[in-house]
C-alpha cells in the first residue's frame, strides 16, 4: 500500500494543471495527453485505493476508527482568547460511504478526458480547468474536514463555469450563470450550517492536548476521548482550553457538541421558534438538493447540460450530480439524523415528486440531450427515496444508485455527443431509423437506455431494487416513509420504459430519415476512440448488474454503522 | 478650547508638559507631516522633471512612517491616552494606521503606474493634499473625542473634496461640487449631533465615564435624534446607506488611483470611529445594534443590487464598496473580541482587494481611456495573466475559496453567530442572512469583468492592452497576498488576535 495514497489521488490532477500551465501554448496537441496521463495515474490510484480498501471494518460513522486510507495534518489553526481556538485541518479517508464514489469519479474523469479529444478551440484553457476540475471533485469526496470539504465543493463552480462558458452552445453565458448562481444559492446555505456547526463542535482530542490530559495523539484511547467528552459536557473543561472544529466525523457524534451550544442535541437553540437543528438540517437538505438536483431546484439542469460540451456533461451527470447526494449523507444525515427522521416524509415526497416529474418532463422534451437532462432528475429521486426510507437497503439502494446512474448517465451523454459530433443536432423529430445507418451505435444506446430503465442484468436494477425493497420495509423497520410512497415510485420505473422506448421507436427503427440531406454523409457509425469510451462503460454496468457483491461487499458495514446511527438517533 | 475635565483642573504648564511628553507617540504622524512639507519644498527649488524626485519623497514618507509604526508595536501595552485626552493610541490604531501606510504606498505606486502621471506629480500639490487625507486618516483611527473627531473627519473630507476634482474637467468638477454639498451637510448635521451630546453629558471624550453616564439620563427620543445625527456622519464617511449617494459619481469621476484611495482609507478609519463610539452606548439604553443592523442589511442589499445594472466598471466598484461597507459593519455589531478582529481582518483584506481591483482596472483605463466593460471585452486571450488576476480579485470580492475574501466573510460572520448565540438579539440572525445570500448577488456582478474577458470576443482593439512586466510583478504583489491568506489565514488573525483593542 501506498502512504499518503488519496492525497496523491487529489493532487495528481492538479500537477497535471500545473504543467499544463507551463507548457508554452504552441505545444497545442500535448495538452490532452497531459490530461489523459494524469487521470490515468489518478485512476489507477483510485483502483489501488479500492482494492487497498478494508471490507470488514466495522463501526459507526460518527468514529474515526472505521476509516481507511486517512491522511491527517493540522492546516491551521487561530487562537480565540477566552473563547479556546479553532482549527483547520487536512483530513481525508474514505470508508464505505464515499469509496465506490472516488472509484466512479476517477472512472467518469478518465474517460470524459478521452471524449475532450474532441475539444479543437483554446486547448489549454480547456484541459488546465478539467484537471482543475477533477482535483476539487476528487477532493470533495473524499474531504472529512468541513472546511475542506467547502473549499472544494466551491471551488468546483469556478472551472465548470468556465468549461460551460466558453465551450458550450449557443446559449452558454446564461446557462454557466445560471448554473453558478443555483449552486451558490445551495453553498451559502451549506455555509450558514457551517459557521453554526464549527461555533457549537470541539475536537476532543486536541481539546484534551490543549488542556494537558493527553500529552499526544496517540495516547487517545476511546476511554480517554470519553472523559473529556464527560468532562467538556459537565462544564468542567476551562474554556480557553476548549478547540473547536471542522471535524466532519466529529460532528457526527452528540457527545462534540458544546454543552451550550446552539446546535448541540441537547440545548433546544431556536430560530425563528423551530428547533435550531431542524432548521439547519433543511439548510443543508436544501443545499445539496441543489446540486442533486431534486425538484424544486432541478430548473439549472437542463440548461447546463444542453449547453455544455459534450465531456463537460458526462462530468456534471457524472459525479457532480453524485456530490449532492454523497453530502446528503455525510453531513445532513450524519450531523442531524433526529432531524432527518423528523424530515424522512418530506426528503421521500421530493424523492417521489423528482422521479415522476422528471419523467414526465422526459416524455415531453425534444431534445435528446435535454430528455437525458430530464432522466437524470428522476433517476436522482430514488436516491432520495432510498435515504429517506431510512434501512439498509434504502441506503444502500441510494448509493447503489448514484454509482450506477454515474456510469450510465455518463454513456448516455457520450451517446448523445456522438450523434451531435456528427450532424451538430440533437432534435429527436430530425432522425428516423438510424439503425439502419449506425447499427453499432444503435446497439450501444439501446443497451444504455435499457440500462437506465432498470432492466434486470444492469446495475440500475439492482441499485432500483434496492431502493424499492429499502422503501417498503421502512414503514415495518423504522417507520420513516409510508408504504403508498415506493407504490407510487413505481409510476416512474413505468414513465421511464416509455420515454425511452418511445425515443428508440421515433429515432433508430423504420426507414432511414434525417432533416438535413448533408447528414446522410456525415452520420457515420463509432470510431475507434468513441469505442475506447464507450465500451468499459457498458462492460461495467453489466458487471455491476450482474454481480452487485463487487460492491455491495465493499460498502455494506458502513451503510450499516450510518443506519444504525439513524435507528440510535431515532430510539 | 475644552479640554478632558480631569485636564481642566491641571495647569497651563502641565498640560504643555504633558502634551510635549507625549510627541514622541506620534512620530508617525509628525513624519507624514515633515514629509508633506518636504514635498513642498523640493518642489521649490526643482523646476524640471519633479515627478521622480517627489514619487520618492513621497514614498520614503511613508514607509519610514510604517517603520515607526511597526517598532511602536510592542512598545504600547494596553492603551495610551494621548495629547490631554483627545487621541486613544491602542494596537488597533497602530494596527489600522500600518495598514493606511500600505494603502497610501500602493496608491502612491497606482500615480505613477498611470497614465495621467504627469498630472499627479507636475506640482506636489496632489501629494499634499495626499499625504493630508492620510494623516486626517491616521488622526480618525486614533480620536476619541468629538473635536479631534471632527477636526479628523474635516481633514480627510477636504482633501477628497479637492482631489476629486484634481483635473479640473467638466465631470470631475461635477462630482467635486457633489461631493463637497454633500460632504459639508453631513458634517453640520454631525457636528450638530455632538453639540446635543456635549449639551447632554458636558464632555466630549465620548470614552469618559462622565459621556456614559449622561447618555444614561437622557430621554429616549432627544438622546435617539442626537445619535442618528452624529453616527450619520460616520456612516457617510463609510460610505453606507443611506448616506451612500455620493460616491458612484464621485468615483466615476475621479482620477482611479485616488478613488482607490477613498474607497479603503477613510472607510476604514470611519470604521474605528464607529467602533469607539457605540462601545460606550449602553444597549440597554438605546439599541443601536439595530440600527447598525438595518444599516448593514440595507447597504449590502442596495449596494449589489444597484452595482449588479452598472455599465461602468468604476461605478460597479463604488456600489461593490456600499455593499463591503455594510460587512464591515457587521463587525462591529458583533460586538465582541472576535467581533472586532474579524472586522480587522476583513478590513485588511478588502483594503488589499480593493486596491487590486483598482490597479488592474486602471491598466485597462490607461490603454482606452475609459472604463465601461466593453474595455474588457475579450481581452482573456490577448493578457491571460492579468485576466487571472482579475478573476483572482473578483472572486475574492465575491468572497469564494480559496481566496482570502472567503476567510474574512467567515469570520465577520462567525463572530456574527457567536454574538448571537450569546445575546439571541434577532437582528443579528437577519444581518446574517442577508449578509451570506447577497454573496449570491454579488457574484453576479463581480464575474462581469471575467466574463467579458472571457467569453465576450471582439475583433480588433486600438490600443491592445499589453502585459508589461512591471504591471505584471505589481498585480501579482498586489493578488497573491489574497490567495495567501486563504491558505494561512491564522497568520494575519493570529496578529490581529494579539492586539488589544480597548473597547
Amino acid at each position: 500500500m501506498i502512504e499518503n495514497l488519496l492525497t496523491y489521488i487529489i493532487f495528481t490532477p492538479l500537477l497535471g494543471a500545473l504543467v499544463v500551465l507551463l507548457l508554452p501554448q504552441s505545444k497545442t496537441s500535448s495538452f490532452k495527453w497531459v490530461a489523459l496521463v494524469a487521470l490515468g495515474v489518478t485512476l489507477v490510484l483510485s483502483v489501488l485505493a479500492v482494492t487497498s480498501f478494508d471490507a470488514t471494518v466495522e463501526g459507526l460513522t460518527n468514529s474515526e476508527e472505521q476509516l481507511q486510507l486517512v491522511d491527517k495534518a493540522e492546516w491551521f489553526s487561530v487562537e480565540l482568547g477566552s473563547l479556546g481556538k479553532f482549527s483547520v485541518d487536512y483530513f481525508v479517508g474514505v470508508d464505505g460511504l464515499n469509496l465506490s464514489l472516488l472509484l466512479l469519479a476517477a472512472i467518469v474523469l478518465f474517460i470524459g478526458a478521452i471524449s475532450s479529444f474532441g475539444i479543437k478551440q483554446k486547448q489549454k484553457g480547456y484541459f488546465g480547468l478539467y484537471l482543475l476540475l477533477s482535483t476539487s471533485v476528487l477532493g470533495c469526496f473524499v474531504a472529512l474536514d468541513f472546511f475542506l470539504f467547502y473549499l472544494f465543493f466551491e471551488f468546483m463552480l469556478l472551472p465548470m463555469y468556465f468549461l460551460i462558458g466558453i465551450w458550450g452552445g449557443p446559449k452558454r453565458e446564461y446557462a454557466a450563470i445560471k448554473f453558478f448562481l443555483y449552486t451558490l444559492v445551495g453553498s451559502i446555505l451549506i455555509l450558514i450550517v457551517m459557521i453554526g456547526l464549527y461555533n457549537s463542535v470541539y475536537d476532543p482530542v486536541k481539546t484534551g492536548l490543549e488542556a494537558g490530559v493527553i500529552e499526544n495523539v496517540s495516547e487517545a484511547s476511546p476511554d480517554m476521548i470519553s472523559s473529556i467528552q464527560y468532562a467538556v459536557q459537565a462544564g468542567q473543561m476551562e474554556s480557553e482550553n476548549i478547540v473547536k472544529s471542522f471535524n466532519m466525523i466529529s460532528m457526527a457524534d452528540d457527545a462534540n457538541y458544546l454543552p451550550d451550544s446552539f446546535l448541540g442535541k441537547n440545548s433546544y437553540g431556536e430560530i425563528f421558534g423551530q428547533s435550531a437543528r431542524w432548521i439547519a438540517f433543511l439548510a443543508l437538505l436544501i443545499g445539496f438538493a441543489i446540486k442533486l438536483p431534486a425538484f424544486p431546484f432541478h430548473t439549472w439542469l437542463p440548461d447546463a447540460h444542453v449547453e455544455a460540451p459534450t465531456a463537460v456533461s458526462v462530468v456534471l451527470a457524472g459525479i457532480l450530480l453524485k456530490i449532492g447526494g454523497y453530502g446528503i449523507i455525510r453531513t445532513a444525515f450524519s450531523f442531524f439524523p433526529d432531524s432527518a427522521f423528523h424530515y424522512s416524509w418530506l426528503i421521500g415526497f421530493f424523492g417521489l415528486f423528482s422521479i415522476l416529474y422528471g419523467a414526465m418532463n422526459a416524455l415531453a422534451q425534444k431534445d435528446l440531450k435535454r430528455l437525458i437532462a430530464y432522466s437524470s432528475v428522476s433517476h436522482m429521486g430514488f436516491v432520495l427515496l432510498g435515504l429517506a426510507a431510512m434501512t439498509v437497503e434504502g441506503v444502500t439502494g441510494a448509493i447503489y444508485q448514484m454509482f450506477s446512474h454515474g456510469l450510465i448517465s455518463s454513456m448516455l451523454f457520450l451517446l448523445v455527443g456522438v450523434l451531435y459530433d456528427r450532424t451538430h443536432d440533437r432534435g429527436i423529430e430530425n432522425y428516423g431509423g438510424l439503425a439502419s445507418k449506425m447499427p453499432k451505435f444503435t446497439i450501444l444506446i439501446t443497451i444504455a437506455f435499457f440500462a437506465s430503465l432498470g432492466l434486470p442484468g444492469f446495475s440500475g436494477f439492482i441499485a432500483e431494487l434496492m431502493v424499492f425493497i429499502g422503501a417498503f420495509k421502512s414503514s415495518t423497520v423504522i417507520g420513516a416513509i409510508p408504504y403508498w410512497m415506493p407504490v407510487v415510485a413505481t409510476l416512474g420505473l413505468v414513465l421511464g420504459a416509455g420515454y425511452y422506448l418511445w425515443t428508440l421507436q421515433r429515432m433508430f427503427f423504420g426507414k432511414f430519415w434525417v432533416k438535413d440531406k448533408a447528414w446522410r454523409e456525415t452520420l457515420v457509425d463509432l470510431n475507434a476512440r468513441e469505442y475506447v469510451m464507450l465500451v468499459p462503460l457498458v462492460i461495467l454496468i453489466i458487471w455491476f448488474g450482474i454481480y452487485p457483491a463487487t460492491l455491495l461487499d465493499l460498502i455494506n458495514n458502513s451503510v450499516e454503522g450510518f443506519t444504525q446511527l439513524l435507528i440510535l438517533s431515532v430510539e | 478650547m475644552m479640554l478632558l475635565q480631569s485636564n481642566m483642573a491641571l495647569g497651563l504648564k502641565e498640560q504643555i508638559q504633558g502634551i510635549s511628553a507625549d510627541i514622541a507617540w506620534l512620530a508617525p504622524e509628525i513624519t507624514l507631516v515633515i514629509t508633506a512639507v518636504l514635498l513642498l519644498i523640493y518642489d521649490l527649488i526643482f523646476k524640471e522633471n519633479k515627478s521622480v524626485g517627489l514619487a520618492a519623497i513621497a514614498f520614503v514618507g511613508l514607509a519610514f512612517s510604517l517603520v515607526l509604526l511597526i517598532a511602536s508595536w510592542g512598545n504600547v501595552e494596553g492603551d495610551r491616552i494621548l495629547m490631554g485626552g483627545m487621541i486613544r493610541l491602542d494596537g488597533a490604531a497602530i494596527y489600522l494606521k500600518a495598514l493606511f501606510s500600505i494603502g497610501g504606498m500602493i496608491g502612491l505606486v497606482m500615480m505613477l503606474r498611470s497614465k495621467q502621471k504627469e498630472k499627479f506629480f507636475k506640482s506636489s500639490e496632489t501629494l499634499l493634499l495626499f499625504f493630508s487625507l492620510v494623516l486626517g486618516t491616521f488622526l480618525m483611527a486614533m480620536a476619541i473625542n468629538f473635536l479631534m473627531v471632527y477636526v479628523a473627519i474635516e481633514l480627510v473630507s477636504i482633501c477628497s473634496y479637492v482631489l476629486t476634482g484634481l483635473f479640473k474637467s467638466k465631470r470631475n468638477s461635477e462630482a467635486a461640487m457633489k461631493y463637497l454639498l454633500f460632504g459639508a451637510v453631513a458634517s453640520a448635521v454631525m457636528i450638530y449631533g455632538m453639540s446635543w451630546l456635549y449639551g447632554f453629558t458636558g464632555t466630549l471624550d465620548f470614552t469618559s465615564n462622565a459621556f456614559v453616564e449622561g447618555v444614561s439620563q437622557v430621554a429616549i427620543l432627544p438622546l435617539s435624534l442626537a445619535l442618528i445625527m452624529t453616527i450619520g456622519g460616520f456612516v457617510f464617511k463609510l460610505g453606507a446607506f443611506p448616506f451612500h449617494i455620493w460616491s458612484p459619481d464621485v468615483y466615476e469621476a475621479s482620477p482611479t488611483p485616488i478613488v482607490a484611495i477613498f474607497s479603503s482609507l477613510p472607510k476604514l478609519a470611519a470604521l474605528a470611529i464607529l467602533f469607539r463610539f457605540v462601545a460606550n452606548l449602553d444597549i440597554t439604553i438605546i439599541d443601536w445594534q439595530l440600527w447598525l443592523g438595518i444599516i448593514a442589511i440595507a447597504s449590502m442589499t442596495v449596494g449589489n443590487f444597484s452595482a449588479i445594472w452598472q455599465k461602468d466598471v468604476k461605478r460597479m466598484l463604488a456600489y461593490s464598496s456600499i455593499a463591503h461597507a455594510g460587512f464591515l459593519l457587521v463587525g462591529v455589531l458583533a460586538f465582541s473580541e472576535s467581533g472586532s478582529t474579524s472586522a480587522l481582518f476583513y478590513g485588511s483584506i478588502y483594503l488589499l482587494m480593493n486596491f487590486g481591483a483598482f490597479f488592474l482596472v486602471q491598466l485597462f483605463e490607461n490603454n482606452e481611456g475609459k472604463t465601461s466593460f466593453d474595455v474588457f471585452k475579450g481581452m482573456g486571450s490577448k493578457v491571460p495573466y492579468l485576466g487571472v488576476l482579475i478573476l483572482i480579485v473578483m472572486i475574492s470580492l465575491t468572497g469564494l475559496p480559496p481566496m482570502a475574501g472567503f476567510n474574512a466573510k467567515l469570520y465577520i460572520f462567525s463572530s456574527l453567530w457567536e454574538s448571537w448565540q450569546t445575546e439571541g438579539s434577532s437582528i443579528l440572525i437577519w444581518v446574517l442572512i442577508f449578509g451570506l445570500l447577497n454573496t449570491v448577488v454579488s457574484l453576479f456582478f463581480y464575474l462581469k469583468i471575467p466574463y467579458y474577458m472571457f467569453f465576450k470576443t471582439r475583433k480588433e482593439a486600438e490600443n491592445p492592452v499589453t502585459e508589461s512586466l512591471t504591471d505584471k510583478i505589481l498585480g501579482t504583489i498586489l493578488v497573491a497576498p489574497l490567495l495567501l491568506l486563504f491558505f494561512k489565514s491564522d497568520w494575519l488573525l493570529n496578529v490581529l488576535n494579539s492586539i488589544n483593542f480597548a473597547l
